[in-house]
Parts: C-alpha cells; sequence; structure tokens
C-alpha cells in the first residue's frame, strides 16, 4: 500500500500521531550478501514510558531525548523562546558567525530537488520526505515568511505555504536537526549554492544556544566534560598518563621498540592533537603515529594540559560558543608549548573545525599555523622517508573518505596516494572523493546512542557506506580473505564498527575496519612482525 | 493612462537600480563569518606548510564561475532531466539581454534604414529559446513530481507571466512593427532620445504591454536569484575561502567581530561575556 505523502504543512499538524512509520521494507536494498532480506535492522519502537516522556512523533525515534512539556503554558513559552531564537538567529550581531551563509542559503533555493538525490538518508531511507534535504529548511523558511517577516500571515496565504507554528513543530523540528549529517554533499550539488547542511546546524544551534537543547552525548558528556575534565572520553590528565604508559609496553611487546611518546615537550616542531577516541577504542592508531614519527625521527609533542590531548570539537556541529571555547583552547596549548604548529591526527570533524571554521575566533599569538597530519605522511611515505614494503600490505583494502577532510576541506589525494603505494590490492568506492557519501556518522551521530536512535543510524544514516564498502569488496567477500576498510577519521571509524558489527562483517565475511598510519607501519620494513592484527575490535 | 505607464517604467528603473544596490549593500556589508566552505577537490590543505602556499585566485575564481553561470554546469551534471528546457531558457535569455543592449547601443549610433535584417532573426531565435525552455520548465514543473515539491503556487503564475511576457514581444516586434528591424530601431531611439514625446503620451497597445511587462520584471528583479548567485562566488562563501593570516586584514576584522559580545541565552552562555572572553584565563577569572 503506497503512503500517503507528507507534506511541509503535516509537521504541525496531529500531534499524538507519529508523522513517519518506516519499515525494512521502505528502505534502499543492499548487494550481496545482504540481498536476500533475511536481515534487515529494524528501529526497535519505544517504549510505552519513554513515549510518554519524550517527544517522539516525528518518526518514532528519539536523538536528543526532549521531555515532553507539562502544560499548555511551557509550551508557549517554548514557542516564544524558539523564535526569540530564531529572530538572533537572523540578526548579524547576534549570528555574525553563520549569518551571511544562512540568508543565502535561506534565500536562493529555487526547489529543483537536485540535492535529494544527494543525500544518503533520504536515499537509504526509500525516499522518505522528512528526510528528504529540503524538508527542513522549507519547515524553517515557511515560519520564518510567517511569523518574523512584516505581513507574513497574510502572505503565507496569498503565496499557498502556510504552515502553523506550535510546540509540535518545534518538537518535530529538533528532531529533524538530527537526521541530517550535516555531510554537505547536498550542498556541494546544488546548482544555487543553498546549503541545506548549514541550515541543520543553524537550526541545532538555535535549539541549543537559545533553549538549551543538544543531545547530551555532544553538549553535556561531550564539550561540557571536554572543557571541565580534559575529554570528551572522560580521560583525566591523570588517567591518560596510565594510558600512555600502557601503550609504551604494549609498542614494546609488538614491536621490540623503547618508544617514549613525548608529551609537553616545549619547542617542538608538531603538537599532535588525536581524538582522545582513540586512546581508549583504537590506542594502535596512536601507537602507530609514535612507531613511525619515531622512525621518521620528527620532532613532536603531545599535550597533557586539558583539553591538550583531545583534538575533537564537537562545538562545531551544535554550537558557536563552545565551538570557539574548544578551539582557543587549543590553541592556548599549543601556544604554552611553543611549538612551531599544530597538526591534526586522524579525526574529521577536527581537522575542518580546527584548519578551517575556527580560523575565525582565532588571532594574534593564538593564530598558530594549524594543518592535517595527511600531507606529512603522505611525505614520509611517498618520498621514501621510511623503507616500506607494500608486499606486507597484500590484502583488500578500501578507502573511506570522512566528509570534513575531503569534500568539506580539499584533502582528497594524499591519503590515495599512500594506499596506492602501499595496498596492492586497493580498490576505490564508489563514488569516492569529493562526492563520497557520509559513513552516516557525521556530526555526532557516531557518538549518540540514545534510546533507539543507534538502530536509526545503523539502518539508516549509515546504509549507503554498507552498501559501498560490500560492493568494494564484492569480488572478495569469502570470510577467508582478510579485507581491510581504511578510514582516517575516528568518528568515521566508529560508525563503521557499528555498521560491521551489527551485521557480523567480519565474523560472516572478514571485513576489518582501521586508519591510515597502521597500514604504513604495517609496512615498515623493521618490524619483524605485521602491525595490525585481524581481529575484532 | 500614457503617464502612468511613464511613470510605472521610469519608476521601476529606479526601484531595480536603489533596490539592487540596497541589496547589494547590504551582503557587501555583511560582517565577516566563519569559514564553511567546499571544496570541488584537491586544496592547499594537501600541502604541507600549507599558510606558505599561494592560494586560490580571484581569476580562478571567476573563471569557474562564469563556466557556472553560461552552461549551468551543475544542473547539467546532477539533473539532466531538468538541465534541458532550463539551459534553453537560459540561452534565449542571455540572448534577448545581449540583443536588448546591442539595440540600445544601435538605436543611438548608426542610421535606423542602417539596422540589419539578422537582429530581427537574432532577437526572434532568443525569444523562441526562451519560449520553449518556459513553456518546458512550466509544464515539467507541473508533472514532475520531484520539481512540484515545495514549489507554491505563486511560482507558477511567475512561469505564465514570463511566457505572457514573451509572446508579447514576439508580438509587438513580429506584428505591430511589421518584422521590421528599423522600424523597431526608430523606436527605441524615439523613446530613448525623447524624441517623440506623442508617443510616449499615447503608446499604442502593443509597445504599452511590453514596457509594463519589461517594468513588472524590473520590479522582480532585486528579489531574484540573480544577485544570490554573484555573492556565492564573489563574497568567499560557497568556494575556499580566504586564511586568516596574522597581521591580516582578516585578522583585523577577526578582532573587532571578537570584541562583540554574545547575545544568546541558553544556561551555558554566561550573560554579557564577550567572544573574546572564551580564553581560559579569562573564562577561570570570571567563574572566581
Amino acid at each position: 500500500m503506497k503512503k500517503e505523502k507528507i507534506r511541509v504543512g503535516d509537521i504541525s499538524k496531529n500531534r499524538d500521531e507519529q508523522l513517519l512509520t518506516i519499515t525494512g521494507e521502505d528502505m534502499m536494498s543492499l548487494p550481496s550478501p545482504l540481498d536476500k532480506g533475511g536481515f534487515q535492522q529494524l528501529i526497535r519502537p519505544l517504549t510505552e514510558e519513554q513515549r510518554n516522556d519524550y517527544e517522539c512523533s516525528l518518526d518514532g525515534v528519539s536523538a536528543i531525548a526532549i521531555p515532553k512539556p507539562k502544560s499548555k503554558e511551557e509550551e508557549d513559552r517554548l514557542v516564544e523562546r524558539f523564535l526569540g531564537g530564531l529572530r538572533k538567529l537572523l540578526s548579524q550581531n547576534d549570528n555574525w558567525t553563520f549569518w551571511q551563509q544562512l540568508l543565502l542559503s535561506l534565500e536562493s533555493c529555487v526547489r529543483c530537488q537536485t540535492c535529494g538525490e544527494a543525500c544518503s538518508i533520504y536515499i537509504s531511507s526509500g525516499k522518505q520526505e522528512i528526510y528528504r534535504p529540503t524538508y527542513r529548511a522549507e519547515v524553517l523558511r515557511r515560519i520564518i515568511r510567517k511569523y518574523i517577516k512584516k505581513g507574513g500571515k497574510f502572505f503565507a496565504k496569498v503565496a499557498g505555504d502556510d504552515i502553523d507554528l506550535n510546540w509540535e513543530t518545534i518538537a518535530r523540528l529538533a528532531e529533524l536537526a538530527y537526521r541530517c549529517t550535516i555531510c554537505r554533499r547536498c550542498a556541494q550539488w546544488c546548482p544555487l549554492g543553498s546549503d541545506n547542511g548549514l541550515i541543520t546546524h543553524e537550526l541545532r544551534k538555535l535549539f541549543s544556544q537559545e533553549m538549551g537543547i543538544a543531545p547530551r552525548e555532544i553538549h553535556e558528556l561531550g564539550t561540557v566534560q571536554q572543557l571541565n575534565v580534559g575529554s570528551s572520553t572522560g580521560i583525566t590528565p591523570r588517567a591518560l598518563e596510565n594510558i600512555i604508559s600502557f601503550m609504551e609496553e604494549d609498542i614494546e611487546e609488538k614491536t621490540g621498540k623503547k618508544i617514549m611518546i613525548p608529551f609537553d615537550r616545549e619547542g617542538a616542531d608538531i603538537l599532535l592533537l588525536h581524538n582522545a577516541g582513540e586512546f581508549i577504542s583504537w590506542p594502535e592508531n596512536i601507537e602507530a603515529f609514535a612507531i613511525l614519527f619515531d622512525a621518521a625521527n620528527i620532532s613532536w609533542t603531545l599535550s597533557s594540559e586539558l583539553v591538550g590531548y583531545d583534538a575533537v570539537n564537537y562545538g562545531v556541529w551544535y554550537d558557536d560558543v563552545q565551538l570557539a571555547r574548544i578551539a582557543i583552547r587549543h590553541a592556548e596549548v599549543a601556544r604554552e608549548l611553543k611549538v612551531k604548529r599544530i597538526s591534526v591526527g586522524e579525526c574529521g570533524h577536527a581537522h575542518k573545525a580546527l584548519v578551517v571554521v575556527a580560523d575565525r575566533v582565532l588571532s594574534g599569538d593564538l593564530n598558530i599555523p594549524r594543518e592535517s597530519v595527511l600531507p606529512l605522511l603522505e611525505d614520509l611515505v611517498c618520498n621514501e622517508k621510511i623503507k616500506l614494503d607494500p608486499k606486507r600490505n597484500d590484502f583488500p583494502v578500501t578507502l573511506h573518505d570522512p566528509c570534513n577532510m575531503v569534500r568539506l576541506m580539499g584533502i582528497v589525494e594524499p591519503q590515495r596516494r599512500i594506499v596506492r603505494k602501499l595496498c596492492p590490492q586497493f580498490r576505490e568506492m564508489e563514488p569516492h572523493g569529493v562526492d563520497n557519501y557520509c559513513c552516516g556518522g557525521g556530526s555526532g551521530f557516531a557518538i549518540m546512542s540514545s534510546m533507539n536512535f543507534q538502530d536509526w543510524r545503523e539502518s539508516i544514516s549509515g546504509r549507503m557506506k554498507l552498501k559501498q564498502i560490500l560492493e568494494a569488496f564484492q569480488d572478495v567477500i569469502d570470510p577467508s580473505i582478510h579485507k581491510y576498510v581504511c578510514a582516517p577519521c575516528s568518528n568515521c571509524k566508529g560508525q563503521i564498527r557499528d555498521l560491521l558489527n551489527s551485521h557480523e562483517a567480519w565474523d560472516k565475511y572478514g571485513i576489518l575496519y582501521g586508519g591510515l598510519v597502521e597500514l604504513i607501519v604495517n609496512a615498515m620494513v623493521d618490524l619483524e612482525k605485521p602491525f595490525i592484527e585481524w581481529e575484532w575490535r | 493612462m500614457g503617464l502612468i505607464i511613464i511613470a510605472v517604467f521610469y519608476g521601476s528603473i529606479l526601484f531595480c537600480v536603489v533596490a539592487s544596490l540596497a541589496k547589494l549593500l547590504k551582503f557587501a556589508k555583511a560582517p565577516l563569518h566563519l569559514r564553511w566552505e567546499l571544496y570541488r577537490g584537491s586544496s592547499v590543505y594537501e600541502l604541507t606548510d600549507w599558510w606558505t602556499r599561494p592560494h586560490v585566485t580571484s581569476l580562478a575564481k571567476m573563471k569557474s564561475a562564469a563556466l557556472d553561470i553560461l552552461f549551468l554546469r551543475d544542473f547539467y551534471h546532477r539533473n539532466r532531466g531538468f538541465w534541458y528546457f532550463l539551459y534553453l531558457f537560459h540561452v534565449g535569455l542571455y540572448l534577448l539581454i545581449l540583443w536588448h543592449l546591442w539595440l540600445f547601443i544601435c538605436a543611438m549610433t548608426i542610421h535606423v534604414d542602417a539596422a540589419p535584417v539578422w537582429g530581427l532573426l537574432w532577437g526572434h531565435v532568443a525569444t523562441v529559446l526562451a519560449l520553449i525552455g518556459g513553456v518546458g520548465i512550466f509544464i515539467k514543473r507541473m508533472t514532475d513530481e520531484e520539481l512540484r515539491a515545495y514549489y507554491t503556487p505563486i511560482h507558477y503564475v511567475k512561469w505564465l507571466f514570463v511566457i505572457l511576457t514573451l509572446v508579447e514581444a514576439f508580438y509587438a516586434v513580429q506584428i505591430y512593427f511589421d518584422a521590421s528591424m528599423p522600424a523597431v530601431m526608430k523606436y527605441v531611439r524615439q523613446q530613448v532620445a525623447f524624441e517623440d514625446l506623442e508617443m510616449k503620451f499615447h503608446p499604442h497597445m502593443a509597445t504599452a504591454a511590453h514596457v509594463l511587462f519589461a517594468s513588472a520584471w524590473l520590479i522582480y528583479l532585486p528579489f531574484s536569484h540573480i544577485l544570490r548567485l554573484f555573492f556565492r562566488y564573489y563574497h568567499q562563501v560557497r568556494w575556499d575561502d580566504v586564511p586568516n593570516v596574522r597581521g591580516s586584514a582578516v585578522e583585523r576584522k577577526v578582532e573587532k567581530l571578537l570584541s562583540q559580545r554574545v547575545g544568546w541565552s541558553a544556561p551555558h552562555i554566561p550573560h554579557g561575556r564577550k567572544w573574546a572572553d572564551f580564553s581560559s584565563e579569562q573564562e577561570q577569572g570570571a567563574e572566581e
């Protein structure tokens, strides 16, 4: 039975009904061996208690756990607050950070819907209307026209784009702001340059900066914890010491080399910033950097200062104030250490946040050169500054392009030159480069697992990436052949881990994932044993 | 009646100029924003010490913009089905704009009897191309489910108006001026140079309608997408933006912006704090 089409104005109607229910049949089909329909990752319904307590009438999923208002008065207050925030969003003074891009994006859409075909979430979901990139933008445009512009209520009726603003609209819009990974593939495709990813970003800002509504994993456990404790993972400077000692022992055990990971080395050339998630989930990535830099005799250091050992800056996804706070801390740490530059390790959003976005919140002695570590890795590999043997990487490898590094920064080739040189069985995903698809964990999704949101991101937002990975390995899908998805980004690795895990892809198809530097170290000729350990992590 | 038409026409020119300038100024004076650009391929960030390397030149950006605008490249690559009619319409429109410019210049610089016959062909071909494109877009917008999404009734009215304008222009040249280029040129000369006030105050319906259609489009122009397209390219918004180098004009603007107060009200944003106050020293000082 064909579903009735959801219209823009429906977002404010039927508050007790769920706007959309997705079933496995709706979703984009997957290639072999997941094409039989035997496995369809379903989105588990929320419990009765959760449904009573939290807003979930958009699609039955709760990403940000918005409590239901207790009274009509509370609803009205929230609507007023939303409108106040919207006025600030449209004010040059309050929103100087993104005012110009927002205005251009709001005003330049011609409704050609070219962006729809670019959006992995819209396509993967079987083209559900509410996930269309222009849907939330259109809702916002109509609210602005009707409730902010003069004579809006009259013109809304004349123009035929009327919409009602009530608490239901706002609650659904808030959830909808977390059904887009801000990968900005749609913006790249838009012939007019309208950026629906930016509109999502600005909506998230309005909710966070004015109404205090943001996912707990990103705000409270993310930026707030990072600023107070030192890292979004909760690692304190003291805990860090223990982790590093463990890593040094682990390096010695694996390689026989006694390498001291440099900390707080004043005057070093490079302050290397890792996503602190690596310390906990993928220490081998940090160890690989230490082994490589030691072999290449590079002057570098890590920091043990608060925030200085965690490259993440979740502010870039939802809150300009938090973005500025964290970026300034990163620069302060580098200034104290008197390093020549900051190099960002394998973390996509940290690249974009610190090297590009935060460029305009750092000035004077905080305006320290900031770069990606990938060009340096390319220099070491391609200019043969380290002895490497590609035969050590003779297994199928594919490369995931983190959106933040590639489409959003133009770092396309260094990682490719490295894997082409070191991995004889390298194969590209299609499409790749600046046309890549998001892993489905972008803009914070990879760390968000509230209620049934993880089901949603594994079923829908990550579906396209799973399809791409399977397609890349179609000719070697036999589980006895070990395969490697190279993802030079911590959040992407987290999402790919969850995607592969939910389909038992390691056990059933022999697909493992990891970073880029691990492949380099795995090819180092002066290591007796291979560095990559073929076991699930 | 003639007086009203004159007032509307010259008023619309004035309005178009003033409103366009106001719009351009509004965007040109917009505060420097955080960088949020996209990349079409490899960038300077692929290089070590990128801050010492030359950045993308304005010339390269302008070349890219010109190709986009002339060929509607993004539509061609991403939405081919829509591109065919859209491109016909735009080619027609570009040719019509050039034709009008040529007409005004020739009317004032050459004898009207020397008006070349190919000028008529040029005008008609341009009109027909724009008309085919316009009708095609209108039909596609009505019938294609994707293109219908969020396209409100007012937009269909706009396309009807486009078609009417083109049909009327064709009628005026072909029927009223009897497909005579010298006649068209003579009329333009008389209008531009105020040589025939009688005709100005008592215009024929064909020319009056054309002038009124032109006036309506002049009033619409400042609200159209054309001006925004300009800013997409020339105001460092979409493609690789200018880095903030120490001691640069950008850095001076940044410092000024950071001295502004943060106006947002969520609990984690202290009231009255400036952006520059988010350094750890100042935040600790404020807490104490």
